[in-house]
């Protein structure tokens, strides 16, 4: 097991590094703003956009701009132009100045307290609904229930955040309930935090329990038909025993899988919609702004920030995987 | 101020949401797309009658003027306005620079003239001319017309943790910091060509960007509250007119050189204010109190993207509603909070007219936010304010088939304007344009008013098709229709509304007259840095561009719009490539005029020579929609078209 994790953890410093290109050389090949002239402002000359050009360094050729980045980042080389050094340093914003590190780092909590909100809801929701679906197959509750799913899944989140909001927030609503858009950057207390988030817990855990409940209820009636499933029936395993014990645990094996990445991929920065729409200062907002400014150092270090994110919950997942599936082992 | 990009007025950046919506790409139709679709039919569904509500009339009528005496902007506190309370203002973004330095954008605008003391500042019903504000009166200029001077008030002290009086040396070093290019600023090297030894000074500047502000030889200071500038070969209305800008808000050097040395700048982060208001820092409590006047002055108050917290500036010399001697803003509030990242701005309008306390920042208004004020709002909800800008479709006119004159009037005389300012939102977002100068603007008058040049091309609003044909047979096309390879043309437009929206009203009309369209399109950022703003590869027609003044003054409008020396590789403003000697020579000979009145009538003569050469359609003059909650007793900047955050106050 220890041979694995390092040598995926070799796998994962090189997919950092292998994202970090991809990055540039999206933001080189396809048509972007220009920054330096975006810095400059409207009446600025020639002369006055190359010295931005050159304090941003974007004078420099893509590679050694690349080459800069990448010493920032996992190394503690000196660094050009700035009395800054990494490892960690992902560059300061185009726009605002500001260290992209600390943007992230500022703007994760409310990402997480989101994220993870809304993973509560969203499993609380699932797997009962998917357990008593695939038990009850077929009848008016399971039929009902897919139907119900099959909305949420339908329904973009952008949407349903409107729609949440125009109903139930305190400020826009027509009933107003829930604290409504920008709650979150007023509140002041981890309490009045989380009420805040209520409403975007509910929309970002809509669909995707949705999509959980449908998986694990297909899942389960696969799991159902099995021989050993049966076996455990014939010899008179009670049936809470049966789904509970045999059922459920090898049903929810590919939902643990699904999880790992959804809340990697929304940590980082996939809730740029619930984000957007309810004014949630996170880190998908501001991929949000970033991307809508042209800003390649946040939106290349909120990238890295979640491809680690993403390599990293990958690993835990599968460790977790072999826990949970004794069938599974890794050389 | 900037362009379209960054102005609320002018910018397409606020519809975040609606590039999801986009129904418009060519191929091929996901599940997905399709419901975007449904949802954006059943967006349009309700926002006609909106539409219909906000006015389609040909944008010259009475309506017009009935609408704007409703909404006029109030320019006046009330008598009893009440002192203290927190307002907060709703943004879509941050401003584009928390540095004074290098602000450049009416949001902007809006919190440096609460934070900051310029040499002169505009009062909320100033349109043409400003107050003297750190000045303490209009700066006197020679006979000869080479010398401006400039005399300081000798009793303006900054925040802490500077906490000493303002002196003329702080303005100077104010103006030297801006050439630095760790403060981009966008205006300074245009305005102040003139000074003498600015050219100097850039070159320093360049050389050597962290070496501190370079030395401009032409700006002096005889004593602590005078301030000399001496000129060359240009006028002092240009100097003057950026010197009303937040770039003359004094920076003291001693504290600013160390943020200075560094590139880009980080003074704005640690900036000291000399207005009724400060971003607030660690020297100063949230009632404006010090609680350690030796703090390292790093604003606590401003969080990029998120917020900016302003609290009353314990040094200003005045209280609530009862200013010092030297300064005429009343400062009512006693904080505010400028929150961001309002994305939607439909929610966050409704947001504003429902709830307490709350203006609108940088975001336009959209329609049905302006119907649900000019409905059910209470009185003073909505207010109407010309912002001085335009917006155009511009034609390329360095390249077949847009070289040609009579083709340009052809599509000029086609367009149907009042179309094209509809898809704005109609008629309470601003007259249909008939040239280039905005109303109340100096020379609007002189190049025809409300109803334009007297030009067979420009009289019909809604187009006229017929004449179009004559002009298209004049260029030679018998048909009265375009034909041939030259008419396969290409267009950058937004990818999202209401840019989008105009661009495909854009692409009929041309359409109408034989064009071949390729419409390609792009985010608004993008569509001027990487085409329109780029002469090697600006298409032939840019339709989502626009202009917003600097100062009321027509070089600010009309000098980096339809220059043709001003065509420059990068940056390029001129989006039409307009390049006619005679026009650039009555440019010229304008800039150099120093007598307001002559000023105003040269260029209103230069706006209706360019308008008859048709190298744009101009299609709105936009008004400024701002919106406030009914507590809240809203003033009006009617030069940053804009709440007056020094003015406002809450209602009793």
């Amino acid at each position: 097991m220890a041979r694995y994790i390092v040598r995926r953890l070799i796998w994962a410093l090189l997919m950092l590094i292998a994202v970090s290109g991809v990055v540039f050389i999206l933001f080189y090949v396809f048509p972007s703003a220009d920054p330096a002239q975006l810095r400059a402002g409207r009446q600025a000359n020639e002369d006055q956009i190359e010295a931005i050009r050159e304090s941003l360094g974007l004078d420099k050729s893509v590679l050694e701009q690349f080459w800069i980045y990448l010493k920032g980042v996992f190394t503690p080389l000196d660094l050009p132009g700035t009395d800054s050094t990494g490892p960690l340093y992902l560059g300061h914003s185009y726009q605002s100045n500001a260290d992209v590190k600390d943007v992230i780092v500022s703007d994760l909590p409310a990402t997480a307290l989101l994220v993870f909100g809304a993973v509560i809801i969203w499993m609380a929701v699932a797997i009962p609904t998917g357990i008593i679906s695939a038990i009850r197959q077929r009848s008016l509750l399971d039929r009902s229930t897919m139907i119900t799913t099959l909305v949420f899944i339908s329904a973009p989140v952008f949407w349903l955040g409107l729609v949440a909001l125009y109903l139930f927030a305190q400020d826009v609503g027509v009933i107003p309930v829930f604290p409504g858009i920008g709650s979150y950057a007023t509140a002041d207390t981890f309490l009045s935090k989380c009420a805040s988030m209520i409403l975007p817990w509910l929309v970002l855990a809509a669909a995707t329990a949705a999509i959980y409940a449908r998986y694990l209820r297909s899942q389960m009636i696969d799991v159902m038909q099995e021989d050993y499933i049966r076996t455990a029936r014939a010899k008179g395993l009670p049936e809470k025993r049966v789904i509970g014990k045999h059922v459920l645990r090898s049903a929810i094996t590919p939902i643990v899988t699904l999880l790992g990445l959804d809340v990697a991929v929304l940590l980082a920065g996939n809730a740029i919609l619930t984000e957007t729409v309810f004014n949630i200062p996170g880190i998908g907002a501001e991929t949000f702004n970033a991307i809508k400014r042209s800003d390649l150092p946040m939106i290349q270090g909120i990238t890295l920030f979640g491809a680690f994110f993403i390599v990293t919950l990958n690993l835990v997942v599968d460790i977790v995987y072999a826990y949970l599936d004794p069938r599974v082992r890794y050389e | 101020m900037k362009q379209e990009t960054k102005e609320p007025i002018l910018t397409e950046t606020n519809e975040p949401t609606s590039t999801e919506t986009n129904p418009s790409r060519s191929k091929g139709t996901t599940m997905r797309e399709k419901a975007l679709m449904a949802l954006t039919c059943g967006a349009l569904l309700v926002a006609a009658p909106v539409l219909a509500a906000c006015g389609g009339g040909d944008g010259t009528s009475s309506g017009s003027d009935a609408a704007k005496a409703r909404y006029a902007a109030p320019t006046e506190a009330p008598s009893d306005a009440r002192t203290g309370g927190e307002l907060t203002v709703i943004a879509a973004s941050d401003v584009d620079y928390i540095d004074p330095g290098a602000a450049y954008y009416q949001f902007t605008y809006m919190i440096t003239s609460a934070t900051l003391s310029q040499l002169e500042g505009y009062a909320p019903a100033d349109v043409e001319h400003a107050t003297p504000q750190l000045a303490t009166e209009p700066p006197t200029v020679s006979d000869d017309g080479k010398t401006i001077t400039y005399t300081i008030h000798d009793d303006v002290e900054y925040s802490p943790p500077v906490s000493r009086t303002v002196t003329s040396d702080d303005v100077k070093y104010a103006i030297e910091r801006s050439l630095l290019p760790g403060v981009p600023n966008g205006y300074v090297q245009t305005y102040l060509a003139g000074v003498e030894g600015i050219d100097k000074a850039i070159e320093e500047a360049q050389d050597d960007p962290t070496g501190g502000a370079p030395d401009i030889s032409g700006i002096t200071t005889p004593d602590d509250t005078t301030l000399e500038i001496k000129l060359e070969n240009t006028t002092s209305i240009g100097v003057i007119g950026a010197l009303t800008l937040p770039v003359s808000a004094p920076v003291p050097e001693e504290y600013a050189k160390q943020y200075d040395a560094e590139n880009p700048s980080t003074y704005g982060e640690h900036q000291v204010a000399t207005g009724p208001y400060m971003i607030q820092n660690a020297c100063v409590d949230d009632s404006g109190e010090v609680v350690d006047p030796k703090c390292d002055g790093e604003l606590t108050g401003y969080t990029p993207n998120k917020e900016i917290h302003l609290v009353r500036n314990p040094n200003w010399g005045g209280e609530a509603g009862s200013p010092p001697d030297w300064d005429f803003r009343p400062a009512y509030l006693d904080q505010i909070t400028i929150q961001e990242g309002f994305a939607d701005t439909v929610s966050a309008s409704k947001k504003v007219l429902d709830g307490s306390g709350l203006v609108n920042g940088d975001f336009t208004t959209p329609p049905s936010a302006i119907k649900q004020a000019a409905t059910s709002g209470e009185e003073g909800q909505l207010t109407l304010t010309p912002s001085g800008g335009n917006r155009y479709v511009a034609l390329n006119t360095s390249r077949p088939p847009f070289d040609d004159v009579n083709v340009r009037k052809a599509v000029v005389a086609n367009a149907n304007r009042t179309d094209l300012r509809n898809t704005r939102g109609g008629e309470l977002t601003g007259p249909v344009a008939s040239h280039y100068l905005p109303p109340e603007f100096p020379g609007f008058e002189q190049a025809g008013g409300l109803e334009g040049p007297d030009l067979d091309f420009m009289a019909n609003p809604d187009g006229d098709p017929e004449l179009a044909a004559e002009y298209m047979k004049k260029a030679g096309f018998s048909s009265g229709k375009c034909e041939g390879s030259e008419c396969e043309i290409t267009m950058v437009g937004d990818d999202s509304p209401p840019g989008s929206d105009t661009a495909a009203v854009v692409k009929d009309q041309l359409e109408q007259l034989g064009f071949e369209v390729n419409f390609q399109k792009v985010t608004h950022d993008i569509m001027y840095t990487k085409f329109c703003s780029t002469p090697s590869n600006a298409p032939e027609v840019c339709p989502n561009v626009g202009w917003l003044k600097d100062f009321n003054d027509g070089q600010s409008m009309l000098d980096p719009t339809f220059n043709g020396q001003n065509v420059i590789p990068e940056n390029n403003s001129n989006w039409p490539q307009l390049d006619d000697p005679k026009i650039n020579e009555a440019i010229d000979a304008a800039t150099l005029i120093d007598d307001p009145e002559e000023r105003a009538r040269a260029w209103g003569d230069v706006d209706r020579m360019i308008t008859e050469v048709a190298p744009a359609i101009p299609y709105i003059w936009d008004d400024q929609a701002n919106i406030q909650s009914a507590d809240v007793a809203g003033v009006i900047n009617k030069f940053n078209a804009n709440w007056d955050l020094a003015f406002t106050s809450l209602k009793p």
